[in-house]
């Protein structure tokens, strides 16, 4: 009896696949010589597969859903509404004061912002660089200003031809995103040969391009495939947690 | 940028659960056959998660961590309701059901009533491995038994349902007599 409860179990994990090799080998053995076992674990498999086709739609809760719309009072309504203006506010009061806020994460934003030209200033970027043996420096483009890129271009090369020299060399980053994909895209990029320009003379410097800004202009324009890109230019899945990774690896952070 | 990068990861793990929503409702739905209590425990389920989303170290784990979250909220929907509400009476609830009397003789009403005869245990382990693909070692973990116990529960599952299911046909009447339990 026990050894009957014992190959039970172990035909059901035989056809859950949770036996190793040799068990396994074991099993195929006993099915090959045993018809009744065959059937057992035929039936086995078939019940399996039962229990999933009865749960494969199971019905959807009618009193939940019923009950959802109903249970927002106009007034809950406008307690959401301010609630959420007062979130806004909030957001955009943290937001513009961005340099009290990122003080205590780093000193980059000090050299991010010379007011004068939106530019970079090599008196901070040294500052901010400082600790760092290498000069990495990701620029993030989400716009798709023309002006804005060719700024962030001459950025990079400046950065680029000023650490040349360097012993250890610059290490920069294009990342683009939201609308700024379309300056990295291919056939539509005013800047093309400028870029296959920067690229063959400076090989640390890269270009991203953002995967989810892609698969967004995808779906808009209802592409067949992916959006096709400048030759070189490489593809992260997400812009804002590259930025953040590479953050949290000491990297520059200039937005443009 | 530190509160920016939490935003993000807040909304990134909320998207994770929102993925898994079907699947939690449709092993809740299989553990209470009932779709309002299903849709509870499975709300219940997500704000816990959401709520304690520190304690899942590995996101390779969270499949396991949220079955396991929403087998709690199961055992504790009993706890609460012990005085009032046996086991086997959310069975009966389903079988007054209106029109899943109408379709009491299709292949699937069959098989959800074959599974709603099973002990809870029983039950549970039958749908997290045929259902979500869980391995014994994941079940086990998830309803906190020993593997031995997952393998010999699945067992006696699907023996139970083949007597049901595959075999000649018992009368209904007796299989209904079995679900009820001497408190």
């Amino acid at each position: 009896m026990s050894s009957d409860k014992l190959s039970e179990e172990r035909i059901s994990a035989f056809i859950d696949d949770e036996l190793d090799a040799t068990e396994k080998e074991a099993v195929f053995e006993a099915l090959s010589q045993d018809g009744e076992l065959r059937q057992q674990a035929c039936e086995l498999r078939q019940l399996s597969e039962l229990v999933r086709h009865a749960y494969s739609d199971p019905p959807a809760s009618e009193r939940f859903q019923k009950g959802k719309p109903r249970r927002v009072s106009p007034l809950g309504q406008a307690a959401a509404a301010a609630l959420l203006l007062l979130f806004g506010g909030l957001i955009g009061w943290v937001s513009h004061n961005p340099q009290g806020m990122a003080a205590k994460v780093s000193d980059m934003h000090a050299m991010v912002w010379g007011e004068d030209d939106r530019a970079f200033h090599s008196t901070s970027l040294a500052d901010a660089t400082a600790h760092n043996e290498l000069k990495r420096v990701i620029l993030h483009l989400n716009t798709s200003s023309p002006a804005r890129f060719e700024k962030a271009l001459n950025t990079a090369e400046q950065l680029l031809r000023k650490y040349a020299s360097d012993s250890h060399g610059a290490e920069i980053e294009v990342v683009a995103n939201a609308s700024a994909i379309k300056l990295l895209r291919s056939g539509y990029s005013p800047f093309a040969s400028r870029v296959r320009a920067l690229q063959e003379r400076y090989f640390n410097l890269t270009f991203l391009a953002c995967k989810d800004a892609m698969d967004h202009i995808r779906e808009l324009e209802d592409l067949k495939s992916d959006v096709r890109l400048l030759p070189g230019v490489e593809v992260t899945p997400s812009a804002l947690e590259h930025i953040l990774e590479r953050m949290n690896e000491g990297w520059v952070y200039l937005n443009v | 940028m530190n509160v920016i990068a939490n935003l993000c990861k807040h909304q990134q793990f909320k998207r994770t659960l929102a993925d898994y929503r079907e699947n939690l409702y449709r092993i809740a739905y299989s553990w209470c056959h009932n779709p309002a209590l299903a849709d509870d425990l499975v709300q219940e389920a997500l704000a816990k998660a959401l709520k304690n989303s520190s304690q899942l170290r590995d996101q390779k784990t969270i499949k396991a961590w949220l079955y396991r979250i929403l087998s709690n909220c199961w055992r504790d929907h009993f706890r609460r309701s012990r005085d009032c509400v046996d086991v086997d009476d959310v069975v009966l609830v389903e079988q007054d059901t209106p029109d899943l009397k109408h379709d009491r003789n299709q292949i699937v009403q069959r098989v959800r009533d074959a599974i709603a005869l099973l002990p809870m245990g029983q039950r549970q382990v039958i749908s997290l491995v045929d259902l979500e693909g869980c391995s014994y070692i994941e079940v086990a973990q998830i309803l906190d038994v020993p593997i031995g116990t997952v393998m010999s529960r699945l067992s006696r599952a699907r023996k139970a349902l083949k007597e049901r299911l595959l075999a000649a046909e018992l009368p209904g009447d007796s299989s209904v007599h079995r679900l009820r339990t001497a408190k």
